[in-house]
């Protein structure tokens, strides 16, 4: 009988360095050519157990195993790292961390050459894996200017060039725009309909639907907690734990009859006076370098909570790094209530407007989660009493409760973020602004955090969101503006080429499409449904507005 | 992800030429100078002036070499220089050695203490300084232009053809990226920690105090470059990096040009070797000329 492509028997891991399970239990086989999805939340396992079918555990992360994983009948962990390599691909949360080499054509070679294959066999593989993503035209390109989206491909290019038969994808939607997405989910979807199989780990579960995976697992606290197909899942999985398209949540919702439970809407705030603007602002890094923003006008007022939204790669984070005054306009200028940022520190500005980086690493220093929170506040000349109490609240806000304690660079990649998202609430400035916050976070997580910080679960207030003026966030993730945004901002060619509310801005999907987003199930069902709600709303908010 | 230099296509003959030639050629001069000991003038000099017109050559605008040159000077002129000129040391013995006028004393004084010297600054230290900054500027001039005019792609062919294992190669290739990498992540934490609140200019106590309260910047940092280490390693794991006797893709040709390169490389180490351990010529001595300008003075 010809063995299966992978077959997982009670796999049970522990990391050297944490007290529990990190993934317990875990059964389950994969046939050829099939594509299944693995969900679940931040720390739930899913790295760990995608480590264990690529033989990084025990290669490279030490601990106690116990359980088998056999690819095609072998032990993976008795298997040679080539041999191993041959067998399953591997594709990174981030591109950026598999990515090894200068140019295109060399990272896409990088795995071949490493097997000592003759000239002509690399030359082959790699004409024929980048023929196969379209992007023969990045050959000469060099990997550190591609947008995250072509770095994505290039990774799995470099991937397809090592002709693996299981395909491990780890995440490679997070740092993608819709359009790349959709692409890259395309992308995989044939690969499995050309006979390898994958293995899909992906927090943005309704993105993974769109192309039909076989089966999905689902993980909670190490566990297996759903393992099955699709079909069952607006009845099997949890919508509030899960992001599942809105039509299912809307039937979920019905038929656990919670309508009026659910139901929460926007924070309809009033626009209040300007707290930043933006007059006329260009940017560039230097004489000989192209314009990144070019005739910027914009205002963010009291009461905002702005969606930003736009392609990889369009000059999002320059804009808000311009807010916070880390960059200086090369042509016009940015006011921070009314003061102009180039007469001003970025210490000073920081009282205004807490501005939270995209990687976590760049900002994670303390020993202790608690002492890393306390670091904005102490800077900025907070009482002991204040600090106190916006690190409780800031550590509640975000689910970090209970990790006080412990050291920030030891957590999860989603719980690190969120550490960052905290460290920069409890300085309670008046703007927050966040770059990408869902990257890496469950949906679960990042509803709770979104709508402490947008004020939408009604009557639930706090010193910290009391204290804030406005919110703003750039993400890819459309459905985000449609829950939590009063004000949507559509960046692309240099400069705003779209601002106002949500159902203004996001009705219009051919210009949306032109900049790289795709429109939703939340945002079709908000627009079907506009007539009845005068507001974008939730899923769940839209239940009772469905016959 | 590791980053590369600001590298960009030039037709100039200095990037026409063989990777393995700038870099052999390169380690020739700073053998020439460094393993015969070579310290005197008459040899550097013209060592000097071959370098910065093989520099020029290279074409490399300002803009982009600015911030390393000024590096480049504070460290030659005011470490080695200085150092060269106060101790006389990091040279051959005789220029603290042999007897010399004083031109003037440096009183040197421990703070918060009654301990204190005079430190004598000879002819003989001046000139040596001065040899020791156009010696160090010589082999820096042939060593910044390479990051800037060799395509970072085949740093690590350039190692392989010049026989160094597979492993060393593409460390070699990896350490060629690190510096920019780490510039990078520098400046990010940097921004990350100026939004929250961070004023690295106002930090104040003692030198212990100081480097305390630079953790939340010096650690992010160290942190990061693990971290991409860490993730190098990982992602070259899962592509059977070190498995097997790799192959190279690019391929790298010598032309004529490299052959006269590389032997004018060859022929400047022979020359020195044969100069000084030959002849005894090379070595450091003050110049009459320098002795009765300073003097004059």
């Amino acid at each position: 009988m010809t063995q299966p492509p992978l077959l997982v028997e009670n796999l049970t891991f522990k990391y050297r360095t944490r007290p529990e399970l990190a993934i317990e239990n875990v059964s389950f086989e994969l046939k050829q050519g099939e594509l299944l999805l693995i969900a679940g939340s931040s720390g739930c396992g899913k790295t760990t157990l995608a480590r264990c079918i690529n033989g990084l555990i025990p290669r490279s992360y030490r601990g106690e195993l116990s359980g088998k994983a056999l690819l095609y009948g072998k032990e993976i962990s008795s298997l040679e790292i080539p041999e191993m390599a041959q067998i399953v691909g591997t594709l990174l949360q981030d591109p950026e961390r598999q990515i090894v080499a200068s140019n295109v054509y060399n990272e896409i070679a990088f795995g071949p050459e490493n097997l000592g294959l003759p000239h002509d066999e690399i030359i082959m593989r790699v004409d024929q894996a980048m023929k196969r993503l379209n992007i023969e035209y990045l050959r000469e390109r060099e990997t550190f200017n591609l947008s995250g989206g072509e770095k994505q491909k290039v990774a799995l290019a470099g991937v397809l060039t090592m002709n693996p038969s299981i395909l491990l994808l780890d995440e490679p939607l997070a740092s993608l725009d819709p359009a790349s997405a959709h692409e890259a989910l395309q992308a995989f979807r044939s690969l499995a309909d050309e006979g390898k199989t994958v293995i899909l780990v992906e927090h943005r579960v309704e993105d993974a639907l769109q192309i039909k995976p076989d089966r999905l697992l689902y993980m909670e606290a190490g566990k297996i907690k759903y393992l099955g197909g699709i079909d069952k899942l607006p009845t099997e999985i949890d919508h509030t734990q899960v992001k599942l398209p809105a039509p299912w949540v809307v039937q979920r919702v019905k038929t656990l009859d919670k309508v009026e439970e659910t139901a929460r809407s926007h924070k309809s705030a009033e626009r209040g006076e300007p707290l930043v603007v933006f007059e006329d602002v260009d940017f560039r890094y230097g004489d000989d370098y192209p314009l990144i923003l070019q005739n910027v006008n914009l205002t963010i007022n009291r009461g905002d909570l702005i969606a930003v939204l736009g392609p990889n790669g369009a000059g999002k984070s320059t804009l808000v790094k311009h807010a916070i005054g880390l960059l200086k306009p090369t042509r016009g200028r940015v006011l921070v209530e009314g003061k102009d940022t180039r007469e001003m520190s970025v210490a000073q500005i920081a009282r205004v407007l807490g501005y939270v980086f995209q990687s976590p690493t760049h900002m994670l220093y303390a020993p202790t989660v608690t002492e890393e929170l306390e670091f904005g506040p102490k800077n900025l000349g907070f009482t002991p009493e204040d600090i106190k109490i916006s690190v409780s609240e800031s550590l509640v806000t975000v689910n970090l409760k209970g990790f006080d304690e412990y050291p920030p660079l030891g957590l999860s990649f989603g719980q690190q973020k969120r550490t960052t998202i905290a460290a920069v609430l409890a300085m309670r400035s008046k703007i927050m602004v966040m770059d990408e916050p869902t990257a890496g976070q469950d949906f679960a997580n990042y509803t709770r955090f979104m709508d402490a910080l947008c004020n939408t679960t009604n009557g639930k207030h706090s010193i910290l969101t009391e204290n804030f003026a406005s919110t703003l966030f750039i993400t890819h993730d459309l459905d985000l503006a449609v829950t939590y945004a009063n004000r949507v901002l559509l960046f692309g060619d240099k400069h705003i080429v779209a601002d106002g509310k949500p159902e203004d801005v996001l009705k219009d999907t051919e210009m949306l499409l032109k900049y790289r987003v795709r429109p939703t199930s939340l945002l079709q069902l908000n627009l079907d449904l506009f007539a009845k709600t005068g507001e974008f709303l939730p899923a769940e908010s839209l239940t009772k507005f469905v016959s | 992800m590791l980053v590369t230099w600001k590298y960009r296509p030039r037709n100039t003959f200095i990037q026409r030429l063989d990777p393995r030639t700038r870099l052999i050629f390169m380690f020739s001069i700073i053998l020439a100078l460094t393993v015969p000991e070579i310290w005197d003038f008459r040899i550097i000099l013209p060592l000097f002036f071959l370098s910065l017109t093989l520099y020029l050559m290279a074409r490399i605008e300002w803009k982009d070499v600015r911030r390393v040159w000024i590096f480049i000077f504070i460290l030659v002129i005011f470490i080695v220089g200085l150092n060269g000129l106060l101790s006389g040391r990091g040279g051959p013995s005789s220029v603290t050695n042999l007897p010399s006028p004083v031109l003037f004393n440096v009183p040197i004084k421990i703070p918060f203490t009654d301990i204190g010297w005079d430190v004598p600054i000879t002819v003989s230290k001046t000139w040596f300084a001065l040899t020791q900054i156009t010696r160090m500027f010589t082999m820096t001039l042939l060593a910044i232009p390479i990051p800037y005019t060799i395509d970072p792609n085949i740093y690590g062919t350039a190692f392989r053809r010049m026989g160094a294992s597979d492993k060393v190669s593409f460390t070699m290739d990896l350490a060629f990226r690190f510096l920019p990498t780490f510039a990078r992540d520098f400046i990010i934490t940097m921004d990350a920690q100026r939004a929250r609140g961070y004023e690295i200019e106002k930090l104040n106590g003692g030198i212990p105090e100081r480097l305390r309260k630079l953790a939340p910047f010096i650690i992010p940092v160290v942190m990061q470059s693990t971290v991409t280490g860490e993730e190098v390693i990982d992602a070259m794991d899962l592509r059977a990096f070190g498995t097997a006797p790799r192959t190279w893709l690019k391929q790298l040709t010598y032309a004529l040009r490299d052959y006269f390169i590389l032997g004018l490389g060859f022929a400047i180490f022979v020359a020195c070797c044969v100069l000084k351990w030959g002849f005894g010529f090379g070595g450091y001595f003050v110049p009459e000329f320098f002795s009765n300008w300073i003097l004059g003075l």
